[in-house]
């Protein structure tokens, strides 16, 4: 969450609002805030901090480990018109890449304003490919697989 | 309701702490913005 907290003007300058969600209640989420996040990044995690007790947002989403009683790291990018662009999942020793979801949050913004699809590896500045007839077939005269790596 | 790229996210209201206050959460309120949704599995947890 941490992370997440010092991209804080970045994730502004993108218009993205993050919510953060465990099944833990407010009260606890007031003291992790205060006890130790506020030491971590300076003012703390500055993103609504959800409570969900019993996972029943998280089963609406596949996250609930009914084992665990926790919801697992779900990290779900929703379009302006509530749509789900992207999701991963992962369970709770990994952390997250929060570079690539911001590269996500780009890709999916670039697209939605353009039209255009980013191959793989794209990050902004990198070619994208604009789809149509003229290109079926053609992708390979312009676009090669090395291209995916920094 | 199956969640699935490319579909409406389920809607959903939670309790919150945000920046010393308690407050309620719906995510259609965030119609017209971009949310990151982001579940973790505890407060004060390691990683």
């Amino acid at each position: 969450m941490s992370a997440v907290a010092v991209k804080r003007e970045e994730l502004e300058s993108l218009g993205v609002q993050v919510l953060t969600i465990s099944v833990d209640s407010k009260f606890s989420h007031k003291i992790w805030q205060e006890e130790e996040l506020s030491k971590m990044v300076p003012g703390g995690v500055p993103y609504p901090m959800l409570s969900d007790p019993g996972g029943k947002i998280g089963r609406l989403y596949g996250v609930y480990d009914e084992e665990l009683g926790v919801n697992v790291r779900g990290r779900f990018i929703i379009d302006p018109d509530g749509v789900i662009q992207a999701m991963e999942v992962l369970t709770p020793p990994v952390g997250r890449n929060v570079s690539e979801m911001l590269r996500q949050v780009r890709a999916f913004q670039h697209t939605r304003e353009t039209g255009e699809v980013m191959p793989s590896g794209w990050t902004p500045g990198k070619k994208t490919l604009k789809p149509g007839p003229d290109l079926v077939g053609h992708v390979w005269e312009i676009w090669k697989p090395d291209m995916a790596f920094d | 309701m199956e969640v699935m790229c490319g579909k409406t996210a389920p809607d959903f209201e939670a309790p919150a702490y945000l920046e010393g206050k308690f407050t309620n959460i719906k995510l259609s309120d965030y119609r017209g913005k971009w949310v990151v949704l982001c579940f973790y599995p505890g407060d004060f947890t390691f990683v």
